[in-house]
């Protein structure tokens, strides 16, 4: 017995002691602790690494940024303008230094677009590259295989942001990263994968004010709204979005919601009978409450949409048919469509087979189940059967792949590269890569193929305003809501501003720490 | 003995080779294209989908198209060697990346049963002498809640109450000790409350046994009795059940490593499954089965020791 209390007596010294030792540290001078919500397992922009290094880590830039609402603007390029219809010359801006002290010239950036080009295949199939010329140290001329308009935007894309060849070791393989942005690679742990960054104070865009930002990899959802309240972390995103609000509840904290360029839709297997007819497309669309899903699925992280672009992005066109909830309408579509409910189960049916439907989804972004679920209930109010079912990505895109499906909810990103063609291009266009609905239009490909050789800014919109006007009628895919993220912090950050542009969230180098 | 021995570490090798070869060729025929999974977990977005021209070079990348014996074929050959390959999405050695995780991965499953021994045997003692006292009863209780508990809900009290609310323990990291405890605690949970369970069971059956009462009668501390006659023969059931939650714990504390952002073998490796990383899979299922292996054998050596009848050969 005296042995045991012995052992409890040491315990509570060891406790005391930890408790101690875990008070004394943690007083960050100007230093944001960031729970990130991925894994980091490296720091290269070329392969796969770009966001965190870009967006997150500030460490690199790339040759041309976008505005909040999706305008190109100048970042490492100062100007840009096409020569012909496959030539582009980007002017580089003077003066800017890499984090070693050396100058960033043309064959910096021929070197950084080279590589990129060369390790990551969607920068390949993107940029469609033939030659890089350097004509003096500050400009650039890109020559492509074929004409592309939309090559200022592809520019902006992270995997080309503009490394210094030192990066590169002797052996060829990558070393340590170094860059133009406001802060410099200062420690990356293999084990822990913990990104540590420190203010550049030669930045060319001006004055730094955080000393040092520190990325911590938590993947786990509620760990970082846990790591947020103990105060572990500053700065979060996507606690769980049932928590949302209660976390903005809580003293010193606060939650943002915003939408992001990415959206909640269903495409819709055309091959399919009866969703080769119009009206029971457009009947499925009525039939969905958008404003329940955004309220009660994601917790109004997330907003309601019916268009692929949100209004944030200057070429959306805001005239298209919006499909408000409305049932009455979903139900004549159908009747008119000829499905009927003829025995009384709830179910419509025509020619004796019954409403069915099978809707398929992957479970890796936390809002896609339990939106599936929704949408079954809300579709059988108007007599159709929904069959949802929630796999691993690997499984639903395999299955997309094969026919085996009739819908299928996805989260798809519509501004990876700033232009409304990139998505309406890939999605619409009859040998678009994203377009499993098998949807062709040949005016729709007509309009595309226009655009891609179209340089006239308001010329191309208007052209893609008509096209998302017909996929509006015709609709192939039906949208639901944009995603949305929750940004949590304490509210001792400050400075942040949210960029819609951002893939997750952008951290900004006006952000600092209030005493 | 020594014949046992061989014997028994010709049959770990089959076993291991033939769990690595069921795990490669389920890797290959779970749904899902693994040139296209890869490059989802590389350059591309979830929802982005695979343009031939890159599917085809991913797949002659890493030889996908070639028949799948051969494939297996050119691993073992590695293997063997001792070179595990590369990693298709990190693009480091296997074998690099697996020392990375290994240290954490192990003082986890260390720290966990070293929890669940040290107050699991002797709580199991204690409420086997007090039988369905008042102490014991409670103690029965709270091992049930414990057994029956879901790890991760477990880990998630113990951040609120410990981290949040008294500030002793980070919440989430791998470091220095502090950062250990909890994790343990909570990946101890289960073993700890079976340990207890077996134990006092053990205990109990062992107690009731004629030669118990015979050293009793003969005038020996019930202590002495307890410790020399009684805990030796109650221990072995504990020992097997400890040894495979060992085995778990090295390789299966997946939720807890995720809760605890801990960076070991098993995050690795469902990480890798997810991605189709098939090296890296493969390096990761033979060592923790090779592990498995290592521990059962060493349990079955225990018994010689612990119970002298037990005789192998």
């Amino acid at each position: 017995m005296n042995r045991q209390r012995n052992l409890l007596g040491r315990l509570a010294i060891l406790l005391a002691f930890i408790a101690l030792a875990n008070a004394a540290d943690g007083s960050g001078d100007q230093t944001l602790t960031v729970g990130e919500i991925w894994d980091i397992e490296g720091l290269d922009p070329a392969s796969g690494h770009s966001v965190t290094v870009n967006d997150k880590a500030l460490i690199v830039e790339t040759l041309i940024g976008v505005d909040e609402s999706f305008n190109l603007k100048p970042l490492l390029a100062t100007s840009w303008k096409s020569i012909d219809d496959k030539t582009w010359e980007v002017n580089i801006r003077d003066g800017v230094k890499f984090h070693d002290g050396s100058e960033l010239t043309a064959d910096d950036v021929k070197f950084s677009i080279e590589r990129a080009n060369e390790l990551d295949l969607t920068v390949r199939s993107l940029l469609k590259l033939d030659s890089i010329e350097v004509l003096d140290p500050y400009t650039i001329r890109i020559r492509t295989t074929s004409p592309n308009s939309i090559m200022p935007a592809i520019l902006h894309y992270a995997s080309i942001a503009i490394i210094s060849p030192k990066s590169i070791g002797d052996d060829g393989e990558f070393g340590k990263l170094i860059g133009t942005g406001p802060f410099k690679l200062e420690s990356f742990d293999p084990q822990t994968h913990i990104l540590t960054v420190t203010k550049n104070d030669n930045w060319w865009g001006g004055e730094v004010k955080l000393n040092r930002i520190i990325l911590k990899p938590i993947t786990d959802p509620n760990t970082r709204a846990l790591a947020l309240e103990s105060g572990d972390v500053d700065f979060t995103v996507d606690v769980p979005y049932s928590e949302a609000e209660r976390i903005d509840e809580i003293d010193g904290v606060n939650v943002e919601k915003y939408s992001t360029p990415r959206i909640y839709r269903i495409e819709i297997n055309l091959k399919h009978a009866p969703l080769d007819d119009a009206r029971v497309r457009q009947a499925i669309s009525s039939a969905i409450d958008r404003d329940e899903i955004a309220e009660y699925v994601l917790f109004n992280v997330g907003s309601p949409a019916t268009g692929p672009f949100m209004a944030d992005m200057f070429w959306a066109n805001e005239n298209i048919k919006s499909y408000d909830y409305d049932i009455d309408l979903a139900r004549e579509l159908l009747d008119e469509a000829g499905w009927k409910d003829s025995d009384g189960d709830g179910i419509r049916d025509k020619d004796g087979k019954p409403l069915e439907l099978s809707l398929l989804t992957y479970i890796e972004r936390p809002g896609l189940q339990p939106m599936a679920e929704a949408l079954a209930g809300q579709l059988e109010d108007v007599g159709i059967k929904i069959h949802a079912e929630a796999v691993e990505n690997g499984v639903s895109s395999d299955r997309q792949k094969k026919g085996d499906w009739d819908l299928y909810l996805s989260a798809t990103n519509t501004g990876m590269v700033p232009d409304p063609l990139y998505y309406l291009g890939l999605t619409y266009g009859t040998d678009g890569s994203s377009n499993k609905a098998d949807y062709s239009n040949s005016r729709v490909d007509s309009i595309i193929r226009q655009a891609y050789e179209t340089e006239d800014q308001e010329e191309r919109i208007k052209m893609l305003d008509e096209l998302e006007e017909i996929v509006q009628e015709d609709l192939p895919v039906i949208i639901m809501a944009n995603y949305g993220v929750a940004i949590a912090k304490k509210d001792y950050v400050k400075g942040y501003v949210f960029d819609p542009t951002a893939h997750d969230y952008r951290l900004s180098p006006d952000m600092y720490i209030e005493d | 003995m020594m014949g046992y021995l061989l014997k028994r570490l010709a049959f770990m090798g089959v076993t291991v080779l033939a769990v690595c070869a069921l795990t490669f060729f389920l890797m290959n025929i779970i749904p899902g294209g693994t040139a296209e999974l890869i490059l989802k977990h590389t350059v591309l977005e979830l929802e982005e989908i695979p343009t031939d021209e890159q599917i085809a070079e991913i797949s002659s990348r890493y030889n996908l198209h070639d028949p799948l014996y051969i494939q297996f074929g050119n691993w073992l050959a590695g293997a063997l060697q001792g070179d595990l390959g590369s990693s298709y999405i990190q693009k480091k050695p296997v074998s690099y990346l697996l020392l990375l995780r290994l240290p954490a991965t192990i003082q986890l499953a260390f720290a966990a049963m070293s929890i669940a021994v040290l107050i699991g045997v002797p709580l199991g003692i204690f409420c086997a002498i007090r039988e369905n006292k008042f102490t014991d009863y409670i103690l029965r209780i709270v091992t049930l809640m414990g057994v029956s508990m879901p790890g991760f809900w477990l880990a998630l009290i113990l951040i609120l109450f410990f981290s949040v609310n008294l500030k002793l323990f980070p919440v989430a990291g791998y470091g220095e000790l502090r950062y250990l405890v909890l994790p343990a605690v909570a990946l101890s949970a289960h073993s700890l409350a079976l340990t207890l369970r077996m134990v006092r069971t053990g205990m109990l059956e062992v107690m009731s046994q004629p030669y118990i009462a015979f050293a009793i009668s003969k005038g020996l501390s019930p202590r002495h009795v307890i410790a020399r006659h009684a805990l030796k023969n109650a221990l072995l059931p504990a020992i097997t059940v400890l040894a495979l939650s060992l085995g778990h714990m090295l390789g299966g504390a997946v939720v807890i490593e995720s809760i605890f952002a801990w960076p070991g073998v098993g995050s690795l490796l469902v990480d890798a499954i997810s991605g189709r990383d098939i090296p890296l899979v493969q390096g990761c299922v033979l060592t923790i089965v090779g592990v498995f292996v290592t521990i059962n054998l060493l349990v079955d050596l225990t018994y010689t020791y612990l119970d002298p009848r037990i005789r192998y050969g």
